[in-house]
């Protein structure tokens, strides 16, 4: 108890919880935006980190996390424009309410179901990654190369739409992650002559560009629809029209609990994501209230619910394989893993052996940003609202602004730069051709301790025969190749049953 | 099955993404493992296992993955299928004026200065997305300068430029 003190002091220093409640705000405000996510929350705000203590920083940006993801709903009901694709089900079933005047009940019971969906899933984060870390400790190089290749594998079958795609986009990011000095000769490799690659390509303008410039030259070409979507709303004098009842609570109990269970399920297991989370919810939540298509003509307070309360229990969940085996399972994962390694941290089992008061601060600081994420939302409710109806003219200059500015501090310079403007162009034509930039940055991120436990596999394993020593990487091989088979054909079946529907 | 205005693989009008990515994809795979690769990354010396090695799977790899989704491309044009999606002419032109106002902004930044730069791309993007209120013009990118220079050099004790 008396080692537990120090941890709390710092978890809830006053210049701490500033952080927190900093980051929350940040978040809340750029999700609920038309057009911007917590990936491009995350990203640009990470230059801010570097001059922050460990803890602090993780806070932070677990702040915007949580905050982008549960502000995201306030331009997905109010506009119908989702701040990411996650937030689809919310403006499904909550655009269809703000139209009918229930605009303020809708984004009061998203805020209720995300709070509750987040702190759930920071409970479950707490109870299991500890547990799995001290597990993880026993994984050999064979092991671990089994287990990556099996995370690629399987983020990259289920991250798009393609898994023929999803794979090339995971192996041009471990392609891309061999640029810079080899590990075992220290030996240049794929450096062109230029000594500012020798380093490797700095994550942070290779994530910003992947994710937020590319974003922006996206949204920017969708900027008239966006405005014509704040035009469109009107408000309610009925006081039940802006108050979650009791009534909607009953409504809405057994979504939120399923949302919890699913999106914390979802967030576990490496790659599926957030969108997959509030989709599965919201399917679930809409075959067991038997109203059907009514869900979208009329809107779902239950809807909202059930969908919020998974995006969010997502983002806690995903760290779950970040802390305790150093897999990131998401793209705010794979952010974060940059904001450790500035910090001099490696994320993995290790991690709570060596930082644990780093990581329990870290739980603490997680706790705290949910009830952050509570206060913000509904108190800056309406402030928030008139926010969503800002020009997007003003906001995203703004935001390449800061793009740049990211690059330009965590890159070297100039050439920050152009790293971000490279990855901003192939990130356009990920996202637009479906090849899937979570999987690629994931690569990116993984690559360096995928090539390293391969070498230590192949000094280890001379003979094949010598693999049934390792039955836990005979396992996961398995399942990568099993999965690689399974998800084509599901994928080649849903294909297949497009092309039928078409007309 | 077939739709109208469809005239093969290259002629028709269904768009063919996929195809045109799987070639490109192709022949970047294979300039990786035949040039690039080999030329640059060193023997190894003493090293257990070659630096070449895991490129040159990724290489192998993305040459494999990009034919197959050539023929599957192909496949799906045969039998009159769209291969691939189409993107608006919006998307590329904000794209590419994207790129410009950065690109114009490192210009800036190189020849002229950081705060000059800075606010060429926040106005240049305003003006591009019809913004022409001058108290916005000036003051969105005064604001930022200001803003950025007062935490990055008074809050947290760094420099820029």
């Amino acid at each position: 108890m008396e080692s537990f003190l120090p941890v709390l002091e710092s978890a809830f220093a006053p210049g701490n919880l500033a952080w927190i409640l900093f980051g929350v705000t940040l978040g809340y405000l750029v999700g609920a935006l038309p057009g911007l996510g917590k990936g491009t929350a995350t990203a640009v705000a990470i230059p801010l980190t570097f001059y922050l203590s460990p803890l602090a920083a993780i806070a932070f940006l677990v702040g915007i996390a949580k905050g982008s993801t549960a502000g995201s709903a306030v331009s997905a009901i109010l506009l119908n424009t989702p701040g990411e694709p996650s937030s689809t089900p919310t403006a499904m079933a909550g655009y269809p309410l703000a139209r009918a005047g229930k605009a303020q009940k809708a984004l009061k019971m998203g805020l209720f179901a995300s709070v509750i969906g987040d702190l759930f899933s920071t409970m479950v984060l707490i109870l299991v990654a500890q547990e799995l870390a001290e597990y993880a400790l026993g994984i050999g190089p064979v092991e671990l190369t089994g287990i990556l290749a099996f995370s690629m594998v399987f983020i990259a079958g289920l991250s798009g739409r393609s898994m023929i795609k999803g794979l090339i986009a995971g192996l041009f990011g471990i392609l891309v992650s061999c640029i810079g000095l080899e590990v075992e000769t220290g030996s240049p490799r794929l450096t062109f002559g230029l000594i500012e690659l020798y380093d490797g390509l700095p994550l942070i303008p290779v994530a910003i560009g992947m994710l937020a410039l590319s974003e922006m030259m996206i949204q920017i070409g969708q900027r008239l629809r966006l405005q014509e979507e704040a035009d469109l709303l009107r408000g309610s004098g009925l006081r039940e029209d802006r108050i979650v009842t009791l009534g909607d609570w009953r409504r809405s109990a057994r979504a939120i609990l399923r949302g919890c269970l699913i999106g914390t399920g979802v967030g576990i297991l490496p790659g599926l994501g957030a969108s997959v989370g509030s989709f599965l919810s919201y399917g679930a939540e809409r075959k067991a209230s038997g109203r059907g298509a009514d869900f979208e003509e009329t809107g779902a307070i239950e809807g909202v619910a059930a969908a919020e309360s998974a995006d969010n229990a997502v983002v806690p969940a995903s760290f779950v394989p970040l802390f305790a085996i150093g897999i990131p399972g998401s793209v705010i994962a794979a952010i974060l893993i940059g904001a450790f390694t500035i910090q001099g941290i490696t994320p993995g089992p290790l991690l709570f052996l060596e930082n644990r008061d780093l990581i329990l601060g870290v739980y603490m600081s997680m706790v705290a940003a949910s009830l952050f994420l509570l206060l913000i939302g509904y108190f800056g409710q309406n402030v928030f609202a008139r926010i969503v109806r800002i020009s997007p003219a003003l906001v995203m200059p703004v935001v390449v602004f800061l793009c740049c500015l990211g690059a330009y501090l965590q890159g070297g310079g100039a050439f920050g730069i152009g790293v971000m403007v490279v990855f901003g162009i192939i990130g356009f034509f990920a996202k637009k051709y479906d090849f899937s930039f979570v999987t690629f940055l994931i690569g990116f991120v993984i690559g360096p301790s995928f090539e390293l436990s391969l070498r230590q596999t192949l000094g280890l394993v001379t003979d094949m025969s010598e693999l049934l020593d390792h039955p836990v990487a005979l396992v996961f091989a398995a399942l990568a190749v099993f999965g690689v088979w399974r998800l084509t054909v599901l994928q080649r079946r849903q294909h297949e049953a497009m092309v039928r529907d078409q007309p | 099955m077939r739709r109208a205005g469809d005239r093969g693989i290259w002629g028709g009008l269904l768009p063919k993404s996929d195809l045109i990515a799987g070639i490109v994809l192709l022949v970047f795979g294979l300039a990786m493992l035949v040039a690039v690769i080999p030329t640059q990354t060193s023997e190894g010396g003493d090293a257990t296992i070659s630096p070449a090695l895991l490129p040159q799977i990724c290489a192998i790899g993305i040459i494999g993955l990009a034919i197959m989704l050539t023929l599957q491309a192909t496949g799906r044009l045969r039998r009159g299928v769209a291969a691939g999606i189409r993107v608006p002419a919006a998307e590329w032109w904000s794209a590419l004026a994207v790129l410009l106002a950065v690109a114009a902004a490192i210009a800036l930044f190189v020849w002229v200065s950081p705060a000059v730069s800075a606010a060429a791309l926040v106005v240049g993007l305003m003006l591009y997305m019809n913004e022409r209120r001058i108290w916005l013009l000036a003051g969105i990118p005064a604001t930022l300068l200001v803003g950025a220079w007062f935490l990055f050099y008074r809050v947290l004790g760094t420099a820029i430029g």
